[in-house]
């Protein structure tokens, strides 16, 4: 418990230090002059309720297709079990040890070739595939037994009717996680969106964030009022999924 | 065989309409930049210029990048850092989810409060966790050295010793992780059936005995999972060193995704640091390899 | 049969509706409704340059050029904005869309972009780039663009082959930023333009004895710090022709030993290990730091972070003065249609030398503006502290620039290597600059 809290608490103290208090010494746990100036530092630097706004529709976009695409992925591979199921999960698994600095460029080349530069379009659209979360999913669908899926299909279900009704329902909580990892990772990317959009009104909060580095000199406790900030939306959808979880751990509970 | 013919075509029509987003998306954004990836590292293509049909052809140089590459020491050493990592991140890393996953388990109140705790530094960005423990490891200025200060003793130099860089990046990588790993057991040891509890209490077994000879087995695609990815992002390894160390001290904290982001993009050397993620993704490759090989002894699926 | 073709349908409809229910779904659809829009927003980046090019054939009608910098980030888009204000006042006719970038992403992105054929029409370049872009004929020649009141040196920094690839836009110079409180506890001599580096030796030594806290300089052992102690000495990196390296010569050794013996023999100037991680301007702010040279960027920050007073002097020498000049430039993309390149040379050559430009940013205290002319910029030595701000000017007369190379970053990691290797004690200066000489001419081909 310790361990975790006392960089959190490090993050909020320095967020709340002003410059000269950064480096004193002996080290300040609790800061003398707390300060709210760093935060309407933030505030001001850009326009902030607009890169909100585009943060939160990228994201969630991004999490929604994730999840859609990689769900029917996994249940096409581990339920449906077609010949080829495991050369193509193989595939999907060899994909993720790809470096991304390297296929930057080429990435960046497709886009241009789709006329895709500087739209949303661009920072989500990658969402359709993500081998991290087919990985995910199917390890998770392989531990649900067959025997649901035999009963739906005795019961005359198609394959849509089982992959929404029966799987899906049962892999709430992995669902849950899922989404929350990718909507992280949405939320915080950078690069990616930094290299596709140019535009000042489409830019997302991260980015954003990124320009309080200046080329010579970087305030940290400007920095970290602006990651804390950043955080909270992150925070409220993790507790959203949260309550998730819980009802599908009992949902999948039933099964045995 | 016929019938086996015709079930194995229709299970295939029937997974279509399933796999098409997907593999769709696995053509367009994994296999052709995998491709092109692929078709630089045999040039001496910059980067720093426009990309056309003609670039290859033009910079075509063979696999004289990947024998550079071989007979360089600094190949061998970034490998030996990342290596070095592996074997104090998983170890490490494994027990804190797993005591993380355990106090979750058995603690019922404040769960609530504390898996929101736990999964904190989850959602934190590499950024601000890199820099957060820049200063916690400070060795005059940090946390750390400053509770080892009570007990009498003083703290290692962390980031700047060669020695102690490492275990820091370890650390911060620790804990910036075991909360996501910690959680995804802890949904595994929930999905637990309660029987084989109670069977296991029948036969008089102890607790300890519980957790290695019934909890383990059944939590063992979990952990699988828990194993590849944690090895696949380990090789991986970049944002934090890049701001905790930067690679230093002296190259002791240099690894294989920042060379390759260097010579891409600060050495302008396009084609030798594509090659050198052609020599990453081998390793990985059989690394995973060998474990899909090695699950079919300790991994247990239910169905 | 029929169930799975209807349930193929309802597979595919799905992923319609999700589609254009995420742009639908946001309550700002002018600007977010992506997926539609998709075709008439992706022609913005890549068809400027054509429409407009059309567009500007009949008189009268405007053009948008894309403009893209770092030195705005962190805290001077404002600043920027405001310049572009006043130059649209006088060529209405010309857009510029701005774009701000932190400099540790900057790099990144305009490769990629330029990779992929859609770099902006114009932008900022640093001295360390820049040799690697003009090498690859990235950057447009500026012939006929005005140059006259620009300093010659910074001017001279971004040629290639002869040839002028940037104008510059601002500059900065290194002084030696001095504590006065603690130069006055030791009971010492403030230092002047007349010291040498052994002057700086003594003074340091004397406010290292103020505590073992309390340090004297702090001149970190970097590849930066090295070239110019380096010339300081007498030294160069690269022979004078620019055909082959320098590194380990006598003059460079003796440099580099005087450097690392502040670390290791005298330990006037903190270790790695004393440092404990924090930077060398905390340290200085802290008030325990008597004298560090660093950049004229450091001014605002000190005037704002230091309860003590301090000022500045030219930084010392040895057997002559060196100092450090930083420039950003601008340069226009070779691949921009003409009309585009006509445009962007107008607003660089408005960003670079016109009057308004230039008061703008001394007004905003951002950096001076790379002019020749000093009388412009007489407001910048009215601000105080430091006092002895003339010195920014004095130390105009010994800049020392680090070789224009295209393997510049390649070069300047392996003698970072090397030179810390010698301040950690690892190696010695000699054999640590004998092992970068041999690394340089194995690795880089200066041609």
């Amino acid at each position: 418990m310790v361990i975790v809290t006392i960089p959190l608490y490090w993050m909020i103290s320095t967020s709340l230090k002003s410059k000269g208090a950064l480096m004193a010494l002996p080290i300040q746990w609790i800061p003398k002059k707390p300060t709210l100036n760093s935060y309407k530092k933030v505030f001001t630097l850009f326009p902030f309720a607009r890169a909100i706004a585009n943060s939160a529709f990228i994201t969630i976009a991004y999490v929604v297709i994730t999840v859609l695409s990689a769900s029917m992925a996994a249940f096409a591979i581990s339920k449906i079990r077609f010949k080829g199921a495991n050369v193509v999960f193989a595939m999907y698994l060899t994909s993720m040890m790809i470096p991304v600095q390297i296929t930057l460029i080429p990435m960046f080349i497709i886009m241009n070739k789709f006329s895709l530069i500087n739209t949303y379009t661009s920072v989500i659209s990658p969402a359709i595939f993500k081998a991290f979360a087919v990985f995910l999913l199917v390890q998770n669908m392989r531990a649900l037994p067959d025997d649901y899926l035999e009963a739906a299909r005795i019961d005359g279900a198609g394959m849509f009717k089982i992959y929404k009704d029966v799987i899906m329902p049962m892999m709430v909580p992995t669902i849950a996680t899922l989404a929350i990892t990718t909507f992280m990772e949405a939320w915080n990317d950078y690069l990616w969106p930094l290299v596709m959009l140019s535009d000042k009104n489409k830019m997302t909060l991260t980015l954003a964030l990124n320009t309080l580095n200046g080329q010579y000199d970087t305030e940290y406790n400007v920095l970290m009022a602006g990651s804390l900030i950043s955080m909270i939306p992150i925070i409220i959808i993790y507790i959203i999924a949260q309550t998730q979880m819980k009802q599908g751990i009992t949902v999948g509970g039933v099964k045995g | 065989m016929m019938t086996t013919m015709s079930k194995e075509r229709k299970k295939i029509i029937q997974a279509i309409p399933f796999m098409l987003p997907s593999i769709i998306g696995m053509v367009i954004f994994s296999l052709f930049p995998i491709i092109m990836a692929t078709a630089l590292s045999m040039t001496d293509w910059s980067g720093l210029e426009k990309f056309t049909i003609h670039t290859i052809p033009e910079h075509f140089v063979g696999l004289s990048n990947y024998a550079h590459l071989l007979s360089h020491k600094e190949f061998w050493s970034t490998l030996l850092h990342v290596v070095y990592y592996i074997v104090l991140y998983i170890p490490l890393g494994f027990v804190f989810s797993m005591v993380i996953a355990l106090i979750l388990n058995t603690e019922k109140k404040l769960t609530g409060v504390m898996r929101v705790l736990f999964y904190i530094p989850v959602l934190t960005s590499w950024v601000a966790a890199s820099l957060i423990w820049k200063w916690v490891l400070s060795s005059q200025y940090g946390v750390i050295n400053s509770i080892i200060g009570i007990f009498g003793m003083s703290g290692p130099d962390w980031l700047t010793n060669k020695y102690w860089a490492m275990p820091g990046i370890v650390l911060a990588s620790v804990w910036k992780d075991m909360g996501y790993y910690g959680l995804y057991i802890f949904g595994g040891l929930r999905g637990i059936d309660p029987t084989y509890y109670e069977a296991a209490k029948v036969d008089g077994a102890g607790k300890f005995r519980t957790l290695i000879s019934v909890t383990m087995p059944l939590l063992s695609p979990t952990l699988f999972y828990c194993l590849i990815m944690s090895l696949i992002n380990a090789f991986q390894l970049f944002p934090q060193v890049l701001i905790m160390t930067e690679g230093g001290p002296n190259g002791a904290t240099q690894v294989m995704v920042e060379r390759i982001y260097t010579y891409a993009f600060s050495y302008f050397k396009m084609g030798y640091a594509a090659a050198y993620s052609w020599l990453l993704f081998l390793i990985i490759l059989i690394l995973t390899l060998i474990q899909l090989k090695v699950q079919k002894v300790w991994v247990h699926y239910e169905s | 049969m029929k169930r799975k073709a209807i349930s193929v349908l309802m597979q595919l409809s799905m992923m319609a509706t999700l589609l254009s229910g995420c742009g639908s779904a946001n309550p700002d659809t002018a600007q977010t409704e992506a997926p539609k829009e998709t075709v008439t927003e992706s022609s913005s980046v890549e068809e400027i340059s054509s429409e407009s090019s059309a567009e500007a054939a009949e008189p009268g009608k405007a053009i948008t050029i894309t403009y893209a910098n770092f030195n705005a980030s962190g805290g001077n888009e404002a600043t920027l904005d405001s310049m572009y204000q006043a130059f649209h006042e006088q060529n209405p006719d010309i857009n510029v869309e701005i774009e701000t970038i932190a400099m540790d992403d900057y790099f990144t992105t305009l490769q990629t972009r330029i990779a992929g054929g859609t770099a902006p029409d114009c932008f900022e370049m640093n001295i360390e780039n820049f040799a690697a872009y003009a090498s690859k004929g990235i950057l447009a020649e500026l012939s006929g663009a005005d140059t006259t009141g620009l300093n010659q040196t910074a001017l001279s920094a971004f040629t290639y082959d002869g040839k002028q690839y940037a104008l510059p836009e601002n500059f900065s110079t290194v002084v030696l930023v001095y504590n006065k409180d603690l130069f006055d506890q030791a009971g010492i001599d403030y230092p002047t333009s007349s010291w040498t580096r052994e002057d700086v030796d003594k003074a340091a030594e004397a406010i290292r004895g103020l505590g073992d806290n309390i340090f004297g300089i702090y001149q970190p052992v970097t590849y930066n710090e090295f070239y110019k102690v380096a010339a300081q000495y007498g030294g160069s990196l690269v022979s004078a022709d620019g055909k082959s390296f320098t590194i380990n010569s006598e003059e460079n050794i003796k440099a580099l030993q005087s450097m690392v013996d502040r670390v290791q023999k005298t330990n006037v100037q903190p270790t790695e290990e004393q440092m404990g991680g924090m930077g060398d301007w905390d340290l200085f702010e802290s008030g325990r730091l008597g004298m560090i040279p660093t950049g004229t960027w450091c001014f605002n920050t000190f005037t704002d972070a230091c309860d003590f007073s301090w000022d500045i002097c030219v930084e010392p020498g040895q057997t002559s003065k060196a100092t450090h000049f930083f420039a950003n430039a601008l340069v226009v993309n070779n691949d921009a249609s003409d009309e585009a390149k006509e445009a962007a040379k107008k607003w660089l050559s408005f960003l670079a030398s016109s009057d308004e430009a230039a008061k703008i940013r001394l007004d905003a205290g951002w950096d001076l503006p790379a002019l020749s002319d000093m009388d412009a910029l007489s407001s910048y030595l009215e601000i105080t502290p430091p006092e002895n701000r003339e010195a920014v000017f004095e130390s105009l007369d010994s800049l020392v620039l680090p070789p224009i190379i295209t393997d510049y970053s390649q070069m300047s990691d392996i003698i970072s290597d090397a030179v810390s290797k010698a301040a950690s004690g690892e190696s010695t200066p000699e054999e640590a600059l004998n092992e970068a000489q041999k690394l340089c001419e194995e690795q880089i081909n200066l041609q």
